[in-house]
Formats: structure tokens, C-alpha cells, sequence
């Protein structure tokens, strides 16, 4: 099991590359860096948005995850 | 909710995400959707566009896409930008497109697509930010809960099934669509190269999700 996830790990590392994902790291990680403009946040956070109590439930049991 | 059990759960969550490192590649993943997500819910600053401009693809479709991004941000004005986002998106019915997943899939605004999109949203525990009126099966917003997943910035990383679950149901069926649409846009010229990215980009990701084996992965509903 732990053998198939690290082959599937290096396929996918493999297609990225060959797709052109990699020799772009540098400049597309400044520019793609998360900054605080964003749209959406973590609903744990005071003042968050959507705060339905059944949804805040569902968040603290999936937490843990 | 008693505010102690609130503020644990929270501990929880940031514990975990310091505990997991992320590869390399899935990182570049993130910050693709990152850079998408900054182009299409406004128009980039100049900082952001000299920063584009430094961007240097190799010689695949996807890396000549980056090119091009590159060159269009070099010579790119302020004014002229804000002009062509605005006829591109802005006001509905008068912006040449809707980037929105329920209009994509039902012809609609704030349909199904939407609601399901906030169920799943609340489950990973993942909310609008407060000064946002927009919906959020915006584009944008989909593609900073894509690089939220996959970094970590909502708690703990997700991993790939979690992933690609999300990208199977809110972007796999519509977002490769739209880019398309961007690049063919009657208004679009620095936007043209930004969709050839996003479409390709949407498009490995399919790819690279395909490969994965569909063992434990939690199937779309």
C-alpha cells in the first residue's frame, strides 16, 4: 500500500513535469502566493461568514481530519 | 457550542496542518491556482504584473501559455487592463462573461451548483470572507479553495482524494469551459493568454487526477 501511493506520488510528479509545472517555481510562486485580498477563509475564524450552527457542528467534527 | 470547544477544535486543526509537508509539485499546483485565482478577481497590480512578467515557461503548451502570460504582462497598461476586466466580467448581462459554476452548468445564477458548493464548503470547514457579496462558485474563489486544500491554509492539508473530489464537483466539469471562453473573448487581450494558462492548467489537473488510483477516493455525488 505504502509502495503504490509512492509510485503514484512520482507518476504524478512525472506528469507535472513533463507538462511544464516545474521549471516554472519561482516566478509563479511569488506571483500565485495566497495574500489577504481572499475571497474565502477559514469558517473557524471570528467574523467569518457563513456561521449556521449546523455547519459550524460539521466543522468541528471534521477538524480533526 | 461553549467557546472552550470551539478554540480546542481550532488547536487541533492548526497542529495538524504544521505536522504535514507538502511535495514540491503539489505546491507549484497551489500556486498556479493562487496566480489564477489573483488574475481573475481583479485586475492585476502593476507589482503583480512585473512579477508575471518575469515568468519564464519551457517549451511545452502549457510553458509557451506562461510566455505569453509573461509578455502580455510586460506590456500591459493599468488603464487598459481595468477596461477589459471590466467589459470581461463585470456587471451581469453586460460583462461578455458569468465565471460562475451554477451559470456554467445550469444556464443560471445561484442555482444547485451554488448550494452544493456551500454544503461542501461548510463541511471543510472553509467560509466567504466577510466584505465578499460575490457568490462563491465565482472562479476565483474556487481556484483559492483548490490552493487552500492543497497547502493547507484552511487547517490541515487536503489530501489528493479530498482534492480531487472538490475539483471533480465544483470546477472538472465547467472551469476548462470557461478559460476556453476567456481566450476566445471578444474583450479579452491580456485575459487571452490568462485563459490558454487556466484551460491548460485545468486540464493536467484532470490528467494528473485521473491517474490516481480510484481506490478510497470519495466518488462525486
Amino acid at each position: 500500500m505504502r509502495e503504490r501511493e509512492e509510485d503514484q506520488r512520482l507518476a504524478r510528479r512525472e506528469l507535472f513535469r513533463l507538462a511544464g509545472l516545474g521549471t516554472v517555481a519561482g516566478a509563479v510562486a511569488v506571483a500565485g502566493a495566497t495574500h489577504e485580498a481572499q475571497a474565502v477563509t477559514e469558517a473557524g475564524a471570528d467574523g467569518a461568514g457563513y456561521r449556521e450552527t449546523d455547519h459550524v457542528k460539521t466543522y468541528y467534527t471534521l477538524a480533526k481530519f | 457550542m461553549a467557546a472552550e470547544d470551539q478554540e480546542s477544535a481550532s488547536r487541533v486543526g492548526a497542529a495538524s496542518g504544521q505536522a504535514e509537508r507538502i511535495a514540491e509539485e503539489e505546491k507549484l499546483r497551489a500556486d498556479c491556482y493562487g496566480l489564477l485565482a489573483r488574475l481573475l478577481r481583479a485586475t492585476p497590480e502593476a507589482e503583480l504584473l512585473r512579477t508575471i512578467a518575469g515568468i519564464e515557461g519551457d517549451d511545452t503548451p502549457f510553458g509557451r501559455a506562461l510566455d505569453e502570460l509573461a509578455k502580455a504582462a510586460a506590456s500591459a497598461s493599468a488603464e487598459a487592463l481595468d477596461d477589459e476586466y471590466l467589459n470581461l466580467f463585470v456587471g451581469v448581462g453586460s460583462g461578455e462573461l458569468l465565471p460562475y459554476a451554477s451559470y456554467y452548468l445550469t444556464g443560471f445564477l445561484n442555482e444547485k451548483p451554488l448550494a452544493k458548493l456551500r454544503g461542501d464548503m461548510a463541511q471543510l470547514g472553509i467560509a466567504r470572507a466577510d466584505e465578499v457579496t460575490e457568490p462563491e462558485d465565482h472562479i476565483a474563489s474556487l481556484c483559492e479553495i483548490m490552493a487552500g486544500l492543497i497547502n493547507g491554509s484552511f487547517g490541515a492539508p487536503a489530501d489528493l482524494a479530498a482534492q480531487r473530489s472538490f475539483f471533480d464537483k465544483h470546477l472538472g466539469q465547467w472551469a476548462a469551459r470557461f478559460f476556453q471562453d476567456l481566450e476566445e473573448a471578444k474583450s479579452a487581450a491580456f485575459y487571452v493568454p490568462v485563459g490558454r494558462v487556466g484551460r491548460l492548467f485545468m486540464e493536467i489537473e484532470a490528467a494528473a487526477f485521473g491517474m490516481l488510483s480510484d481506490e478510497g477516493v470519495r466518488r462525486p455525488h
